[in-house]
This record gives structure tokens, sequence and C-alpha cells, in this order.
């Protein structure tokens, strides 16, 4: 059949456009072993520099390519000397989390300045197209092909034959070998994020282009697909992203032809767990490597939690025990309750981000599924609500762990990875299995909370519901940590060979942290369901999941007492920075650096 | 010499494991009876280190097979070797760095634990998180009695870590971080145990320490398999000695007697007994 | 209403959440303060751009209403809440509207998610919560203080299909929409409207809001030999898929809801979306007074920038939020009540707004059938394309 073909072009065209994205992210993996999550903002800033330049300046392509690749390169250099650099001795989640926040700050500012609005950003090509299959093509795919397979075979080319390039894979290889060889560090990284960077933001001026549309909404999309297509092609490996890259385009395509479009990006994440759980290394790793060099002792900050008296706790606990009795205003009751409900899923995720050692990037899904299942069994079959509400927990407890079983066998950034999929797969399917989750419609009218058949709905009953739930909890999560369990698991997270060498299976105690935490936040989840009466696939979203992981380092990773404190402080301090209205994201973003900075163990310290 | 009649109690036949185009293991036949002390030398990346893995799960071979009191245990996982009654030491000393001394050792007991673990199929896990939660008096009576055997074992290295005991191990000293995975080993009442370079980064004194109490473990009847560069403790504790170079045994025997084979001579002038990490091995 | 001037009073509604409800409500009854309003809505986030465009409708409308002596004198001044369309975020907006007693009535949100989240506590603290983009059709049934002006899509759906299908006659048609709750009940509609118009529809296809290639899309809709293409998209998708159907070779007929209907859908369309159609509820060269008052406005006050729908729906809100308050006054109780009273007030949307109390939407949107033309919208002169 002819549209076969018409499929394939498809997907080889927009794999192209993934490719861009991905070399940029291969190249920084190989030598820095980081997901860098601000790659797809420095596309964004490139798009609109490209758009001042063209719009504006009316340059001519080449010139705005080399303002564009030039501006962006910057703007990599400065996320490398000052966001970057001052991490290199510190853990390995803090880049990480640093690239976060540099993007959220990257998207605000670029937000700020030039409003959310989308714009047409015209391409500099003339408009010629060319007949293939049943479509066309243009001569912007056609550069944006050349330009995504010349980088990845420049930096082939620079990586094996040139000194400087010897230097980064030496770098990439072993930092301390490569420096006591005289490997200028420092320097090679620089090259790397400058690259990196000038070929991130000329893809976004170029994508910005063949769409004849930009918006800050682009970068975190740009950013996932590019990071499923580095991973399937093999983390660090830059032919290999554009490899990983066309697969994944093709993957999508055919998915649409097959299934529909809805579909699409269940396949592409598919793609990327079926890969990670099959090749963790990526489809082009040799085949049997050496085993890695642990991470012993370099995951987790090393820290002693701060102690706090037992009577202090119990004094901060009464105050908010009794403070619906005080005279304090029903919002900021109201703000609390926000606050308890993202302290039980940030007690879940503290519990195997922190104690475990397995930092997840799609904890929403947890929430998700306790509140699709407590409000189904309340709708549907009834259920009382305080039992529809345990429900959740146990499936999310039960499902949850099912779902996120095949990113055990990951480590470090993979199982973030890993999560990530996972709980895009989980809203994915939630869209599409409209029989049960009534699909886009989503789920309206559920009950509200009620308990031995009171329904509680004034501020204070679920005020004093969700703080003594929560409590509960917390008390729960941290009797667990004082037992074998606790111990376990930490020596988990600290070395898992040596664990594995001690008899800790790591499945067994892996399933036992995400059945209690996916509990927890399935109860948390399930109480949302019922607080806002109406639920959909959007209701839980990757920021949900993003702004928990937050919560957890600030609070301190494994930190019971952190993570309620956490939760407190970012639900709170958003609603106090509303006098800063736009400003507030970006305050956000630099909040979260600084903590990465200067305090990498959070507030109260890992446990 | 204290050699057993009865079969070995670990056996290994042709074992081999290759990386890419190097073979680090190269078909090695090794036999430790109980109670004895073999030790395996040998230059820098001659494959010891992976030897060490293969026999403890960690690593998988290519050919050849191990098998322990009889049993073939080639393949089996680290968990099920550990609950086998197999404890190792790291050569890298792999403390778990945010645990206290008395939870490092605690986890080297973790096979040991029984009225917390009930062994029943499907739901067990189940069970042990409700009983890690619930606490009943059972659970609280072992975990006490084990924490008193951890202070037992924490004696035997003097004052160096009893102080300490409630201190993160990070926050250790080099040589009490591998004091501390040795007590971590006796906590699991092994019956074999490897020793990875016990003495690494030690100074004289600690040295001594170290090899005394190595002997004093000999002595109890405990069966030891030990990597060490330190040729003159090698000498004085070991039943017989293993020489590896380039993945292959190239001499086995009593010390002296090794000691002057050519082969081995050769082995370490040709290669250097140097102290920089060979990258093969440290990656091991 | 400026930058500083809504500083100022986020800071006041503060001040006035830690003096917490004590404060009577009478106080304000014959005081000179404005009279407020609450708008929950984004201004970061993924939607920010929606929240932008409400408030340049708020504030034409504003500067209207005070141009004709206020409301009884006084001032009308809202009090905007970035709420991210994140349910957490409205509910808590939620309460510090109902627990200040200067807010009458509160206006958005933007997505159903967070609009719908905070309608019991809307409804339990007795604030009018009027949603005026608000299409999904639960939202009204949160409770009799769930009132809102957006165009239901079982009214807006049968007059697409009409026009697809009996005016510019197509017979099989591919259905090209948003996979949300709003682009999937305006599908249902659609398709049931279109098929008792005798048309068959031959695909449909539900995308997600980050999505931007649709090449492959496009091939499953040209397999399927239409002879139409209905969006039920936004501006800056339906661009995207209109540029990319000709990229793929499709050349039939596209016709897009009103959603689409914004100078940015010709800005990011270009040629592509020449000869798209489009129903939509007003048109700039529509004769009524309250619509050339509308765009005269518009332009004047943001520097000849043409408006589009979401203007419109916040500019008719904020105009029908002043009807409301001009008759309830101030008691929140006396507002919802207004609802029921208020009748013909002038709208972009609907000519005259009137609601209708059963199902508290207002019924009977206008409809324009248009074309783009050489780069602009005009009124389809029933030459077939």
């Amino acid at each position: 059949m002819s549209s076969w073909l018409d499929y394939t072009i498809n997907g080889l065209i927009v794999g192209n456009v993934y490719a861009l994205v991905a070399v940029g992210l291969a190249l920084i993996f190989g030598v820095s072993r980081l997901i860098n999550f601000a790659q797809g903002s420095i596309y964004l800033v490139g798009a609109y520099i490209g758009w001042v330049a063209v719009v504006q300046l009316h340059t001519p392509l080449p010139l705005t390519i080399i303002v564009v690749a030039v501006a962006a390169a910057l703007v990599g250099l400065i996320i490398e000397r000052f966001g970057l650099r001052p991490l290199q001795n510190s853990v390995r989640i803090a880049p990480l989390l640093a690239t976060i926040g540099i993007s959220f700050v990257l998207d605000q500012l670029v937000m700020l300045t030039f409003s959310p609005n989308p714009r047409a950003l015209p391409s500099q090509l003339p408009d010629v197209r060319f007949q293939i299959g049943g479509g066309t093509i243009e001569p912007l795919d056609l550069l944006i092909a050349g330009v995504g397979l010349t980088s990845a075979l420049l930096l082939f080319v620079f990586l094996r034959y040139t000194k400087l390039g010897w230097a980064v894979r030496a770098t990439a290889q072993d930092r301390d070998a490569a420096m006591q060889m005289g490997v200028d560090v420092n320097r090679v990284n620089q090259a790397v994020f400058g690259i990196a960077a000038a070929l991130g933001g000329v893809s976004g001026l170029l994508v910005g282009m063949y769409y004849n549309q930009i918006d800050t909404a682009m970068s975190l999309q740009a950013t996932l697909k590019g990071v499923v297509a580095e991973v399937v092609g093999g983390a660090g490996n830059v032919p290999g992203a554009v490899i990983g890259s066309l697969l994944l385009g093709l993957v999508e395509s055919y998915g649409v032809a097959a299934f529909g479009t809805s579909y699409r990006n269940l396949f592409a994440f598919l793609l990327l767990v079926v890969v990670l759980v099959l090749r963790p290394n990526g489809l082009f790793a040799s085949a049997r490597q050496a085993p890695p060099e642990p991470l012993t002792g370099t995951f987790i900050a090393p820290s002693r939690p701060v102690r706090i008296p037992r009577w202090a706790l119990l004094v901060v606990l009464g105050v908010f025990a009794i403070l619906p009795l005080l005279p304090v205003s029903l919002y900021v009751l109201q703000t609390l309750i926000n606050a308890w409900l993202l302290g039980m899923l940030a007690l879940s995720l503290t519990l195997v981000a922190g104690t475990i050692g397995q930092v997840s990037l799609g904890h929403a899904a947890l929430l998700a599924i306790g509140a699709y299942t407590s409000a189904l069994l309340s709708l549907t079959f009834s259920v009382p609500v305080g039992f529809a509400i345990i429900g959740g927990g146990l499936m999310s407890a039960a499902l949850g762990t099912a779902l996120i079983s095949p990113s055990f066998r990951l480590r470090g950034h993979y199982v973030s990875i890993a999560t990530l999929a996972i709980g895009e797969i989980v809203s994915l399917v939630i869209l599409n299995w409209e029989g049960v989750t009534r699909g886009p419609i989503g789920v309206s009218g559920i009950p509200p909370l009620s308990l031995f058949g009171y329904e509680l709905i004034s501020p204070t009953s679920i005020y004093w519901f969700s703080f003594v739930v929560m409590v509960v909890l917390a008390l729960l999560q941290a009797r667990l940590l004082g037992s074998h369990l606790g111990r376990s698991f930490r020596a988990i997270r600290d070395d898992d060979v040596a664990a594995r060498a001690y008899g800790l299976s790591l499945n067994r105690y892996k399933s036992l942290a995400f059945i209690f935490g996916g509990f927890a936040a399935g109860i948390s989840g399930g109480i949302a369901a019922h607080l806002y009466s109406y639920i959909n696939h959007e209701t839980f979203n990757t920021q949900q999941s993003i702004l928990a992981l937050t919560v957890v380092i600030l609070g301190g990773l494994g930190n019971v007492v952190g993570a309620v404190v956490g939760s407190v402080a970012l639900v709170g301090l958003p609603e106090v920075f509303r006098i800063a209205a736009e400003y507030r994201i970006l305050i956000y973003g630099i909040v979260l650096l600084l903590l990465v900075r200067f305090r990498p163990q959070g507030l109260l310290g890992t446990i | 010499m204290a050699i057993a009649h009865a079969a070995p109690l670990l056996s290994v036949r042709g074992l081999t494991r290759r990386f890419g185009g190097l073979t680090a293991v190269d078909a090695i036949d090794l036999d430790l009876a109980k109670g004895e002390l073999v030790s395996i030398i040998g230059p820098n990346g001659a494959g010891k280190t992976t030897l060490f893995n293969l026999v403890t799960g960690l690593d998988r071979p290519d050919a050849g097979n191990v098998s322990f009191e009889g049993q073939d245990v080639t393949g089996l996982s680290p968990e099920t070797l550990a609950a086998e009654g197999i404890a190792r030491t790291f050569q890298l000393g792999r403390v778990f760095g945010n645990l206290s001394v008395m939870d490092n050792v605690l986890i080297g007991a973790h096979t040991r634990l029984r009225a917390v673990k009930p062994a029943v199929p499907l739901i067990g896990p189940l069970l042990e998180l409700g009983l890690a939660l619930l606490r009943p008096a059972s659970v609280k009576v072992e975990e006490e009695q084990l924490r008193k055997e951890v202070k037992v074992i924490l004696s035997r290295f003097g004052e160096r870590l009893l102080p300490r005991i409630d201190q993160p191990a990070y926050s250790l000293s080099y040589a009490n971080r591998r004091r501390v995975e040795i007590a971590r080993a006796l906590a699991l009442k092994p019956r074999l145990l490897l020793l990875d370079e016990p003495t690494a980064g030690m100074n004289p004194t600690e040295t001594a320490e170290m090899q005394a109490l190595v002997a004093e473990l000999k002595a109890e009847g405990l069966t030891i398999l030990l990597i060490e560069h330190k040729l003159e403790m090698v000498m004085r504790l070991s039943d017989r000695v293993i020489v590896m170079d380039e993945g292959k045994k190239i001499a086995e025997g009593a010390g002296e007697q090794v000691r002057t084979d050519p082969k081995v001579i050769e082995a370490y002038l040709g290669h250097g007994l140097s102290d920089a990490a060979d990258q093969q091995e440290s990656a091991a | 209403m400026s930058n500083i001037d809504r500083r100022t009073l986020v800071k006041g509604s503060l001040a006035a959440m830690t003096a917490g409800a004590a404060m009577s409500r009478g106080a304000f009854a014959q005081s000179s303060e404005p009279i407020l309003l609450g708008v929950s809505g984004p201004l970061t986030g993924p939607n920010a751009q929606y929240g932008t465009q409400w408030k340049q409708g708020f504030d034409l409308a504003l500067d209207e209403i005070l141009a004709a002596g206020g409301i009884n004198g006084r001032k009308l001044a809202y009090s905007f809440e970035d709420s991210q369309s994140d349910p957490r975020q409205s509910v808590a907006i939620a309460q510090k509207f109902v627990s200040d007693p200067r807010i009458v009535m509160e206006l958005g949100d933007f997505s159903s998610t967070a609009s719908m989240a905070a309608s019991p506590i809307y409804q339990r603290g007795g604030l009018v919560q009027f949603g005026f983009t608000n299409s999904h059709p639960d939202f009204t049934k949160g409770g009799d203080f769930m009132w809102s002006t957006s165009v239901s899509q079982a009214d807006e759906q049968p007059l697409l299909a009409q026009y697809a299908v009996r005016r510019l006659g197509l017979k099989k048609l591919a259905v090209l929409h948003l996979n949300t709750d709003w682009g999937r009940t305006s599908r249902d509609y659609f398709v049931k409207a279109a098929k008792e118009y005798g048309a068959e529809v031959a695909v449909t296809e539900g995308y997600i809001a980050e999505e931007r290639d649709f090449r492959s899309t496009l091939v499953r809709v040209r397999d399927a030999n239409p002879d139409g293409l209905i969006l039920v998209s936004y501006y800056s998708d339906g661009a995207l898929i209109a540029r990319q159907a000709r990229q793929v070779g499709l050349k039939q007929t596209i016709c897009a809801a009103s959603s689409v209907y914004s100078p940015k859908f010709l800005e990011l369309g270009g040629d592509a979306v020449e000869e798209v159609h489009l129903g939509t509820r007003y048109f700039p060269e529509d004769p009524r007074p309250e619509v050339q008052k509308f765009i005269a406005g518009f332009k004047k006050k943001y520097n000849g920038q043409e408006p589009d729908a979401f203007n419109a729906y916040s500019y008719d809100a904020m105009n029908m939020a002043a009807a409301i308050v001009k008759i309830g006054g101030t008691d929140r109780r006396a507002i919802r009540d207004a609802f029921t009273k208020v009748k013909d007030v002038p709208s972009v949307i609907f000519g005259k707004a009137t609601f209708d109390v059963e199902s508290r939407r207002v019924k009977g949107a206008m409809n324009a059938e248009l074309v783009v033309r050489k780069g602009q919208f005009a009124l389809w002169d029933g030459k077939p394309t």
C-alpha cells in the first residue's frame, strides 16, 4: 500500500526533528553522565532568538543560524559555568535537579519577555515542494535532516580524531583518570555544553520554522521526546541518538497508522520502557559489558539529619491540630489541606526516592490510580467513601508496584526516565480507556468526603480529616523506617551490589517500598478526587511529580518530617508569592537552584 | 596441613569470564576444604576480583562451574549464595555510607532474620511488611539479640569501632570502613568468607591487627579465601597460595614453594607489582 | 487596569484574608471601594496565553463600564489570581475568594479540571462561580451557584454541521478533535448533527494538546477518502493541521469550529488556511452595534490588534457581570438570584444574552459563516471553494 510509504516518510521527517534535540542530549550525557532537562529550554531560547532575528532584524538564513548558534552557545556556557560546574563534586542527583530548575527559569524568562502567545516564525527557504509518495517534502525537511546528520557525523569525527575530542571521551570514561592525565575537564565540559547548546538553539529555530509556530510550551515536549530518542539509541551514543530518533518517529507514525492518533505517545513511551527493560544501555550498546561501577555513597549526599526533639514535634503537631479552632481564615485551612495531600504524596516519594533510592519522576500516576479507583468505586459501586479511598490506596499499591516493577532492574537516572515514561503511559491509558475512565470527559459528580455516614464538607472537617490521615501515614512510615525494612531499604539505596551480596533481594524490597509508598499516594489521590468532585487525565500530571520530587529534596531524602515540612513550604510559598503573580514560577526555579547548590541534603537532611 | 578428606567446601572447575576480547578469568580450577585458608595473589588485572565476583554470584561465568558443599551453585544470585553462607568483603570497601556502624553490621545478619521473615510463599513479603510495622514480641527479641551479637563482633576490633557504633559509615576512616566490612561479613555467620584485600590502605600497625584477626578467624575454623598483595601476610596465614596472571592460574602450592616459582617471579617482574589501579579490576 | 493597580488589589485581599471572615459585609455597602470580582485563571503554565487574553477583554469592558458611570456610581474591579489551570491551586483560590467578603462573584477558571474541582467550594461557600469558557456539560450541574455563558456545544456544533453539510454540501467527513473534554463533547455533538443532516463521518481522530506533528494522522484521514475535514481545534493546532494537510496532499475543504477564530490563526497558518471555512459567533463586518463597539474599542486600546474569540468571551463575561451586579448589588445570594432576572444583556457572542434558568446557561449563540480569503476572515458568499 502506498500509504505505508507515506507513513514511513512522515515517521522519518518527525524523527529528524527529534534527532536535533537528541544529539545534544547524547553529547552531554556522554561526557557528564547527565540527562540535561534544560536542553528543551535552550531549544526554546533558540527559537525565540531566531524569531527576533527573522521577524525584527530581517537577517538572511545563514546569518540567522549563526546568530542563534552563538547566542544559544553562550546560554549553554552560562548554564555550565554557573549552574552545573559548582555541583561537580556534589551528589549525582544534584545536577539533574539543577537542570530541571534551569529549565523552569529559562522557560519563564522567555514567557515573560515574549508573552505566552504563540508566534509565527516564517521559513526563510524558498517555498518549493517535492513530491514523494502521496505527500510532499520541502527544502526545510532536507535542511533539518542535513543539520541532524551532519552534526552527528561531525561530532563523531570530532570525538574520534581531534585532541579535544579525545579529551572528551577520556573524561566520559573516567573523569578522575582524565584529570590525572592532564585533561582540563572544565574546558571539555565547556566545549560540550557550548556545542550541545548551539545545536539545541539551531534545532529550535529550524523546528519553529518547520511548523511556522513557536510558543513557550514547546520546551517540555522537546525534552521528553529527545530523552526518549536518546535513551532508545543508547545514552551518550551520538550516532545512536540519531537512529533512536528516526526509530521513535517511525514507531509513532506506524502506531498512528495502526491504532489512531490518540495512541501516538503511548507508543513512544512504551518503546522507551521496552528498550530500557530489555537493553538498558540502549539498542546500540555492545551486548555484555563489565558490571557498572557502583554508586557507593555518591548518589545520596552524606548527611547527618537534623534531630528535632520529640517535644518540639509534639508542640507543632498540637498547634496544627487545633488550628481550625484558632481565628485563621478558611483560605489558610484550604491551603494547608493541599499541603497535607501533597504531604502524603511526598511521604510516598521520599520513601521510594529517598529511602530506597528509586528517584521516580512519574509519581503522579499513583495519585491518578488511587483517585480513579476511589471515584469509580464510590460512583459505580456505591462503596462508602471511606472504604473507596482505602480501595484507592490498595489499588495504587498493587497496580502501581506492578507497573513500576520493570524499572526495578535499572539504576540511577535510568530509573527516573523509566518512571517518567510509566507515568505518561498511565495518563495516556486513562485518556484512552474510555469504557472505564470515561476518557477525556473525566469523572464528575464524585461524592464528597464522608466518614461513618457523615459528610465532611466544611473546610474545618476536611482539614482535620486530611491532617489525621497524613499524620497516621507519617507515623506508620516512621515506624517502618525504624524496623529492619528501613535499614534494608537504605542499604539498597547506598550500595545495591553490597546489599545483594548480603542476601537482600532488590525486587522484594523495592516492591515493598512501592507497595507501602503506593498506598500513601493512592490515599492522597483518593481524598483529592472526593474533594474536587471532578477529575480527568490532566488532574494528576507530570508537574505534580516534579513538585513532589522538589518537596522531597527540600525536606531531605527519606526524611519523614522533611517531607511534611517541604510540602507546607512548597504549597505555602507559591501562595505567599501570589503577589509576584507571573514571576512566581521563576522565583520557584531560582529557589530550587539555590537549594541544590547550597543544601543538597535538604533542610532536615537525608536519613 | 588441614586438608579435609571429605568433599571440598568450595570447588571451582574451568571457570571462565570474558569481557569483549579480554579473558579476565581463564579456565580456573580451585578447591577449598573446610577450615582451610587459601590466598590468591597476582599482579593487578590478573582477574582475582572477577573470580570473587563469579564465586559470589555478582557476575555470571561464560563457562565452567562452581559448587558449594557439593551442590552446583553456578550462576545463582548473590542473594541465594549469601543465604547459603558465603560472605565477602569488597576491594574498594563498600560500606553503606549513610547507615550507622550498627546498621551496617546488622545488614550482615539479614539472611539470619527469622521472626520477621516468615517463609510463606507468595504473601511472605507482605507478612514481612506487616510484622515490621506491628513488631510483635518475637521480632523485638530477635532484633535485640542481633544487636547484642553485633556488639560482640565489634568488640573483636577493640576500641576501633565500638565508640563509633552510632556514627554513619561515611564519617569513618578508611581503615575503619574495612573493619566494618569484615564485621558485617562475620554477622552473616559465614561458612565461607572471601576477603578482597582487607589491608589495602592500612599502615603497618593496622595491617598487623588485621593479620591477627584473620589468624584468629582461621583458628576458629572459618574457611577463608583471601586476596592480598602483602606477601608477608599471605605467607604467614595461608595453607596454600594460588597465583594468577592474565586470568590464568600459573602456580599453586605452599607459600614458599610458590614464591620461588620462576613463572611467578616472571609474572611479577613482567607486569610490575604496581599500586596503580587497573581498569578492568577496579571496574569489576 | 494597570499592573500596579492589580497588585495593590491582591495585597489588599491578602490583608483581608488575614483579617478573616470577621469583617462585616455591610461595611462595604456604601463605601467608595470598587466592587470586586474574583478571577481564577492561568497566568503562568501551559495555558498562560488564555489568561492574558482574558485580561485584555476584561480591561476593555471595565473601561467602558467606568466611562458609563460604573455600577450605580461605584467602580467595578477584579482581582486576578493565577491558578495555572491547576485544580490544587484553583481550590485554594476558591476558598480565598469565598473567605474574602469583598469578593461578590467569581469568574473562571479556564480548564474544566481547575473549574470543576473548585465548584464544591463555591457552591458550599455561597459564591457564584461564573465560568465563561466552561463548556463541559457537567459544569453547571455542580450546583445553583454555577453559571456559564460558554456556548454549549450542544448549540454550537449543529451550527457547524449545518454549515459543513447543508451549506457546503460535504457528504463524507473526517473529524479531527482535541482530545479534551471540550473537544470530545464537541465531536460527539457534531457527529450526531452531521448524521442527522445526512452526512457520513468516515473517521474521527483525537489528538493531545501538545501535539505538533499531524502528518501521519492526515494520511489516515486521506485513506478514509473524505470530501471534507472538520477541525475541532484551537487556533494554534488548527493552523498546524491546515498546513500539514496541504503537505500530505489533502486538498479537501476544511471547516473549523469557532475556537480557531483568531488573527493568530491567519498568522500561524499563512497560505495554508486560505479557503478554510469556520463558523463564528461574530465577525468584523458584523453590523451589530455591540460587535462594532467591541472591535473598535479593542483595536483602540491595544494598538490596532484584532480581538479573538477568547477576548470576546471575557469581554462579554465582564459586561454580563456588571449587569448582574447592577441588579443583585453586593450580596452574594442576591447576585445568584440576579442571574435568573437579568435579561437581554448586549453580547458579542449572543447578541442579547438571557440565562436559561434550568440549565444555568445562555442559549442561542449568534452564528456567522466565514471563510478565509486573501489572509482575512470574510463572510462566506455562498460560492463553492
